[in-house]
């Protein structure tokens, strides 16, 4: 297999204003290989934009190096960027133009002019379903539209390789079929290779044919989807939902030491890592060899106790199961 | 650097679609220009700019008074200083009013008098010896303004003396040591004519020389002028700071919105982009100088003989701003900052330089200290134009003045502009 992406040892501190250091991401090495989708799935913070802000050549890294086809990101930005499209986290876009003033601002800038451009950017408004939209502001377009303009800049100059920076981010679970749907596509319409991150396991399981787990500025886990389940074994996870009931560790570990299979059980507290997520639920998770089994002797823990449990949820192994595995947190979607 | 060219196309193209910096760029701009050239033309009357000519008596004699109210007759519209300096400050001398050499050569320097005249000590006991006299005239000679005066000091010495008093002319920077021409040549070719322009003077009705000398209109300044005159290149030279600083605001807005950083991973260098980024402002900032002169056009503005001095001065102005707004820039992180940091550069820098009033009518340690803002050495660019007839040779100075600061200012934003 033909390496398109290799990052090696790849670190970035940050100094924050009163002096203290962040380290943002914390020596990686990472090889994509052409034509596959690779995700970088991690939770918030975890380092995801800074790793993808390095190896395209915006953020210096303050050691290690990355090489796309071949050039370094470092030593030979231009060439290395020519190879590559970038669609950021952020959309990048100038709000009071259109979306074809700024595709075409953008194709300049990728090198293209006259109908090469023109072409180009006929094919991506194609591409990304805004042709009839194409002359009005994307200050006016939907969350979902502006995603897709922004993506489509990436593609202009029909690049190789494209990074994919939480495309998903903010949009309506229509949008976000599309766009997956459109990762897809680049895949196997056109053998892209894409670096794709997230921080929700369905896109990366179901997009995937590689993931590196981040946490913390480091790659803590990479393989097939089927290799990360592996690591988990046979365990499924049970979800017990019991609002902002208080869970004492003193429940958590009866309910390691008591219940048959099962090899893990924490607390997951109602708003936690903040946002805007919707978990205005505390959760129990525990993973349990055959967890369905499990469950009547988890509900008489929870009632001695005094804890009233609202629902329950059962989940196959997934790469969110591997996360918890890994780190003992939950990835949280 | 087409790529830097298309940044600043596409730059410019954003700008111009928020119309409210429209509103910005031409109506409030000629709006103040009108009202601050009203309110200038109102401060300067109606009655003809005097010209101001130092006489520094060293002789205090009958003749040498004698020779001080013939060149007040010869022309009326000289401001002699220090004696016609009363409650208005004419002179603009400020509470001292004596005058010495030293002082009035310091404000030949500063252009703050167009000659000094000069009569030496023995001025009446060698006049009326019958030896020689010099009565030495020094000038900026980048002045125009001399010529009349330099004429009344001939005049007078011709009538005085007739052959005796000889003019010892210094036709050069007033700020070289030599108080008449070196070259023995040209010193005597021009005492030559000193004497007989003395002898024609003095055969012919004194009148005639009074005639000779109003007919120099382009010594007159009206009020019209003296308001407008002021306002253009003031106003102006703000707006083009309110304008270019802001770059300060934008430039933040633009790493908020990660379109500085999408331009970063794609193929184009730094150097490429913030060259697109500065051609930006520049643009800018000429844009606004051409609305306010041509609103100063329309308001009847006579901008001077030399247009190429004009656009000099005003590119090299331009540019020093621009520089500045982008060193600053690297200082700020957030929006807010920006506004205030650019509201206070523009409302302190521009009346400290003299855009609201001319710097000649405030106290001298405030005309020193304005000389740290970029506006001052402007307004001596453009009022040496508009003013005092003055040409390429006259604003060189505040030119490179103007563009060595923006060398500096440039190199600072290079090495610390943020892409992130
Ligand atoms: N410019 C910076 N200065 C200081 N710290 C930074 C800077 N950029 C990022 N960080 C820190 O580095 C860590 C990694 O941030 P990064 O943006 O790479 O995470 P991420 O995985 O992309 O998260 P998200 O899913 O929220 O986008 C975070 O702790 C963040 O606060
Ligand atoms: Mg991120």
């Amino acid at each position: 297999m033909q390496t398109m992406v290799e990052v090696r040892g790849l670190a970035k501190t940050f100094r924050r204003a009163d002096g203290t250091a962040v380290q943002a991401v914390k020596g990686i090495d990472l090889d994509i290989f052409k034509g596959e989708v690779f995700s970088l799935l991690g939770p918030n913070g975890a380092g995801k934009t800074t790793t993808i802000s390095m190896i395209s050549g915006l953020l210096t890294p303050t050691v290690g190096d990355a090489t796309i086809g071949g050039h370094s990101i470092t030593r030979q930005p231009t060439q290395a960027k020519r190879l590559l499209g970038v669609v950021p986290q952020e959309i990048a876009l100038y709000p009071t133009l259109t979306a074809r003033q700024n595709l075409e601002f953008f194709g300049r800038m990728y090198g293209l002019s006259g109908k090469a451009l023109a072409t180009s950017v006929d094919e991506v408004l194609e591409f990304i379903d805004l042709r009839d939209r194409q002359k009005d502001r994307v200050e006016t377009f939907s969350g979902g539209m502006k995603r897709r303009v922004n993506i489509g800049v990436g593609l202009l100059h029909k690049p190789q390789l494209v990074y994919m920076d939480e495309p998903t981010v903010g949009v309506d679970p229509q949008s976000r079929r599309r766009i997956l749907d459109t990762v897809m596509r680049l895949k196997e319409e056109r053998g892209m290779t894409v670096l794709y991150t997230t921080h929700l396991m369905e896109e990366a399981q179901e997009l995937s044919n590689r993931v590196g787990i981040i946490d913390h500025g480091q790659i803590i886990a990479m393989g097939t989807v089927g290799d990360l389940i592996q690591k988990v074994g046979e365990e499924d996870r049970l979800f017990l939902k019991v609002g902002d009931q208080a869970v004492s560790d003193e429940v958590l570990r009866r309910i390691q030491e008591r219940v048959p299979g099962v090899t893990r059980a924490v607390y997951d507290p109602p708003g936690a890592e903040g946002e805007d997520r919707s978990n205005t639920s505390g959760v129990i998770i525990v993973s349990a060899k055959r967890g369905r089994r499990a469950l009547p002797q988890l509900i008489q823990i929870a009632m001695e106790a005094g804890i009233e449990i609202q629902s329950v949820e059962v989940r196959e192994p997934d790469l969110e199961a591997v996360f918890l595995h890994l780190t003992g947190r939950a990835l949280r979607d | 650097m087409r790529k830097a060219l298309d940044i600043a196309l596409n730059d410019l193209r954003v700008f111009f679609k928020d119309r409210g910096n429209l509103v910005g760029l031409i109506v409030v701009p000629i709006v103040m220009t009108i009202v601050v050239g009203i309110g200038n033309g109102a401060l300067a009357g109606d009655a003809p700019q005097r010209v101001r000519v130092d006489v520094v008596d060293a002789d205090g004699t009958a003749l040498s008074a004698g020779f001080i109210e013939g060149l007040r007759a010869a022309n009326r519209t000289l401001a002699l200083c220090p004696f016609d300096s009363g409650e208005d400050d004419l002179c603009g001398l400020g509470d001292d009013r004596t005058l010495t050499l030293a002082r009035a050569l310091e404000r030949l320097v500063a252009a703050n008098t167009t000659a000094v005249v000069e009569i030496p000590a023995g001025f009446e006991a060698k006049l009326q010896a019958g030896e020689p006299v010099n009565v030495i005239y020094h000038a900026n000679d980048a002045l125009s303004a001399q010529n009349i005066a330099l004429q009344a000091v001939q005049a007078v010495a011709g009538r005085m003396g007739g052959a005796q008093v000889a003019s010892a002319l210094a036709g050069r920077l007033a700020d070289s040591d030599g108080l008449a021409l070196t070259d023995p040549a040209a010193r005597a070719a021009f005492q030559q004519s000193a004497y007989e322009r003395a002898a024609e003077l003095w055969s012919a009705d004194p009148a005639a020389v009074a005639y000779r000398l109003s007919a120099q209109p382009e010594t007159r300044i009206t009020s019209r002028q003296a308001g407008f005159g002021q306002s253009v290149p003031g106003m102006g030279s703000m707006f083009v700071m309110f304008t270019v600083f802001g770059a300060l605001y934008v430039l933040i807005r633009e790493r908020a919105n990660w379109t500085i950083q999408r331009l970063v991973m794609m193929p184009v260098s730094r150097g490429q982009i913030l060259a697109g980024k500065i051609l930006t402002w520049f643009t800018l900032g000429v844009i606004q100088f051409l609305v306010v002169f041509a609103a100063g056009l329309a308001l009847g503005v006579n901008f001077g003989k030399d247009l190429l001095a004009l656009a000099v001065v005003m590119l090299a102005f331009t540019l020093c701003v621009t520089a500045l707004a982008f060193a600053v820039s690297t200082l700020l992180k957030t929006e807010i900052q920006a506004n205030s940091i650019s509201l206070l550069l523009a409302l302190t820098l521009a009346p400290l330089g003299g855009a609201w009033w001319p710097l000649d009518i405030v106290p001298p340690f405030m005309q020193t200290l304005g000389r740290i803002s970029p506006v001052a050495w402007a307004m001596d660019g453009f009022r040496s134009l508009l003013f005092e007839g003055g040409n390429l040779g006259t604003v060189l100075l505040p030119s490179a003045v103007l563009l060595a600061a923006a060398g500096v200012f440039f190199a600072l934003a290079v090495r610390r502009f943020r892409y992130d």
